[in-house]
């Protein structure tokens, strides 16, 4: 289901995107350069771990307002920056607002390449924690709204009596919807749900 | 003598008594007179009562009086002899004491023969005689006698009281007359005295009104006035003194004036004031000198001081006028300091738009030279893992090192196009004196070395050969090392902040400039000065001594720095000797 890693560069010299293309290759990554934000914008993401390595000079949008334009559009791919002559505040906003790293020109390839391990990483962490939670909720949204609210009562600790003395109805009737819910959301025991239902709650893109 | 008839008797003794009662009123007659009228009144009586013939009175001069001598005639008879003949005629018998007259005698002024009787005045006839004669022979009477003797009696009383009267009255009129001579004498002397008086009041007041003026100008003066004598002890001290000293007058007369100076300035003064007494050669502008003086509290403060002399009694008198400038002295530091604020902020101005001017290509060229750099970095570090793989494949190799030369390339363009951009106008290289040089730079940052208090000591060796130079870069470099020395040496507060110029051949034959401080020297850090942005300076660029060495460089010498001895820097730069002087 999803493809190789992939890294985006995005740097208005073309000798930079190049040998940055040409550096990364050589560990067996694939990149994919662009000379501003707005040529990357307007790229269709793949479902593929990537990251994005990111000049913080840039023509137009600066790299800072890239970073914070990507995060209202609720992209959240890591971003490892690059700088000619960077400042503390600069990077330390920059890492503030989710920067991997913030490396300045010219860099040792190894910092790069590390940085750019990191972000690969990162990224699928979340992706696979977004794939886990989009099951999750595709098993969740099948449940029945009575079997939710059995669920919900059963996670924040309710015994089947109370539940059913709750919702007006016999403790057995609890007991078969939640064991209903249960198989439905494919979990092996009351914990597992537990941490099913924790995850759903969770707030996207977060790494954790 | 014939007995008379009883009634003629009678008669006689009527008339007798009559004559009596007569003579008795003669002192109401002559009451208060002159004797002079006293013996008048009494002859005219006595010649008219007792039908007498003559009638002659003496009186004896006293207290004064010259001696009168009196005479009556019965009219009848018309003589003429005068009082003193009388008097001459009857000597012989008032001379010593009365004698006896003869009982007939013949009258002596011609005529019958006379019988004459003489009678003294007062108790022993001290006061004078009376002489009365007459041709009858029956003369005198008993009767006739009586009216004498009483006559004479009331007569010396008369003349007694007329004497002692006169007298009293001469003394009076003697005392009168001496009062008013002595009031005259006195009114005289008082007069004279009063004139004195006067004269010496007016000239008193002459004096005070002088005094007074002068008097009133000290006291209002707005300036201290002190005097002193000739052994430096103060006389007197106006009210000014007060305010601006702190001291009362009343508690520094007496003492010596030097109180009134700081303690470093009071050896001066006195050497300087004994040397004026002995020499009289003023060695200090007496119409006003800037000095140094110091209130009771110990606060020392500028004042402008200007001197009188003047010799009382023999003595000199020395007069200071003493003005209290700390407060225009103040504004002019004041005024000298914000101008040297100002200056500082204009030179703080024009590093930072230097510094933001510098900063902007130094952005300019990290970003321009970064670029390049970063590529070439990449793509050589792509190769060494290529080659560490053993993965070579040589169009994939070829690529990349073609990248690095170029990019390799692009960034020493980068450069020379900054290069190009700094040196904006090509050297433009005379035969210069680099004392000439030296001096000119020494008169720009002349005002620099007095603000603050560096001291130059100039050794500069003459018959130095011509340098072939660009003068401007060449005061440039002057300048910057002249500036750095005074920066190195402002910090210095313990010692005296000195700067030596140097100039001299060396044993190549080359022109050497030395420019030496005192300073805070570099440290450890000599070898670095002249790499450019390094600064040991809170306000420096790192530029100054780079870019010296650059200029220097650039006209075949060299600049370098060593420490100097016990304190400071010394730089140094060579410039070849120009083969041509100049003509």
């Amino acid at each position: 289901m999803t493809g190789a890693p992939i890294v985006f560069v995005v740097d208005d010299d073309a000798s930079v995107r190049s040998s940055l293309k040409f550096l990364l290759s050589t560990v067996g990554l694939h990149a994919e350069a662009f000379d501003s934000a707005d040529t990357f914008l307007r790229k269709n993401l793949p479902d593929a771990p990537s990251c994005l390595v990111l000049d913080v000079r840039l023509p137009g949008l600066s790299g800072l307002d890239f970073q914070r334009e990507l995060a209202v559009r609720q992209i959240y791919i890591p971003i490892v920056f690059l700088t000619g002559h960077g400042d503390i505040p600069m990077s330390v906003r920059a890492m503030k607002a989710g920067a991997v790293e913030f490396l300045t020109k010219p860099f040792r390839d190894q910092d790069l390449l590390d940085a750019v391990r990191i972000a690969l990483e990162r990224d699928s962490a979340r992706r696979e924690q977004e794939k886990e939670v989009m099951i999750l909720q595709r098993r969740f949204d099948s449940l029945t709204s009575r079997e939710r609210e059995v669920i919900s009562m059963v996670v924040s600790g309710m015994l089947n009596k109370q539940i059913a003395d709750q919702l007006g109805t016999a403790e057995s009737t609890v007991k078969v919807q939640r064991s209903r819910a249960l198989e439905k959301m494919h979990a092996e025991s009351l914990v597992d749900l537990v941490r099913m239902i924790e995850k759903l709650k969770a707030p996207p893109g977060g790494v954790r | 003598m014939q007995p008379r008839e009883p009634a003629e008797e009678i008669k006689h003794l009527q008339r007798c008594v009559n004559d009596l009662i007569s003579v008795l009123a003669l002192p109401a007659v002559w009451s208060g007179g002159e004797p002079s009228h006293i013996v008048h009144t009494l002859l005219d009586a006595l010649l008219r009562m007792l039908q007498l013939d003559l009638v002659y009175v003496r009186l004896k001069e006293t207290g004064g009086q010259a001696p009168i001598e009196m005479v009556r005639f019965a009219q009848s008879k018309k003589h003429t002899a005068q009082a003193r003949e009388v008097g001459a005629v009857f000597e012989h018998w008032l001379g010593a004491g009365l004698q006896e007259w003869p009982p007939r005698m013949r009258n002596p002024f011609g005529g019958r023969d006379i019988s004459i009787v003489s009678l003294g005045l007062g108790l022993q006839g001290e006061i004078g005689v009376i002489v009365a004669g007459s041709e009858r022979t029956d003369f005198p009477q008993q009767t006739e006698k009586l009216i004498l003797s009483v006559a004479a009696n009331q007569a010396s009383i008369g003349l007694q009281e007329a004497r002692l009267w006169s007298e009293q009255k001469r003394i009076a009129s003697e005392l009168d007359r001496r009062v008013a001579q002595r009031t005259t004498e006195l009114g005289a002397a008082n007069e004279e005295l009063r004139k004195e008086i006067a004269e010496r009041k007016h000239a008193e007041e002459d004096l005070r009104s002088s005094e007074e003026e002068h008097r009133v100008i000290v006291e209002a003066a707005n300036d201290a006035v002190v005097s002193m004598d000739e052994r430096g002890d103060i006389l007197l001290a106006n009210p000014a003194t007060k305010r601006i000293f702190g001291y009362d007058p009343v508690e520094i007369v007496g003492k010596p004036l030097t109180m009134l100076m700081p303690e470093m300035m009071r050896k001066l003064h006195e050497n300087g004031f004994k040397r004026y007494l002995a020499t009289g050669k003023r060695h200090l502008n007496w119409q006003g000198v800037e000095l140094t003086a110091q209130r009771r509290d110990g606060q020392e403060f500028a004042a402008e001081v200007s001197f009188g002399e003047l010799t009382s009694d023999g003595h000199k008198v020395f007069i200071g006028f003493i003005r209290d400038i700390s407060e225009r002295k103040q504004a002019e530091d004041q005024l000298r300091a914000s101008e040297r604020n100002l200056q500082m902020a204009q030179a703080e101005l024009s590093r930072v738009s230097r510094l933001t001017t510098m900063g902007e290509l130094a952005a300019s060229i990290a970003h321009e030279v970064n670029q390049p750099l970063t590529a070439v970095i990449n793509n050589g570090s792509a190769c060494l893992r290529l080659l560490a793989n053993r993965n070579l494949e040589p169009e994939v190799l070829r690529r990349a090192l073609e990248g690095i030369v170029a990019d390799g390339t692009r960034a020493s363009a980068v450069l020379a196009r900054i290069r190009a951009f700094i040196k904006k106008e090509p050297a433009e290289k005379t035969p210069l004196d680099i004392n000439e040089v030296m001096q000119e730079v020494l008169v720009l940052a002349g005002r620099e070395l007095d603000e603050n208090q560096v001291l130059v000591d100039h050794k500069l060796a003459t018959d130095l050969p011509f340098v072939l130079a660009d003068r401007v870069q060449l005061q440039q470099v002057l300048l910057n090392l002249i500036m750095n020395g005074i920066e190195a040496l402002i910090a210095v507060t313990n010692r005296p902040r000195l700067l030596w110029v140097q100039s001299r051949i060396n044993e190549s034959g080359d022109v050497l400039v030395a420019v030496s401080d005192s300073g805070t020297g570099f440290g450890s850090e000599g070898d670095r000065v002249f790499t450019p942005f390094f600064t040991t300076k809170a306000n420096g660029m790192g530029m100054g001594l780079s870019i010296s060495r650059s200029l220097v460089e650039s006209h075949g010498g060299r600049l370098w720095a060593a420490p100097n001895s016990p304190h400071g820097a010394v730089f140094s730069f060579t410039l070849p000797a120009a083969i041509e002087s100049p003509s």
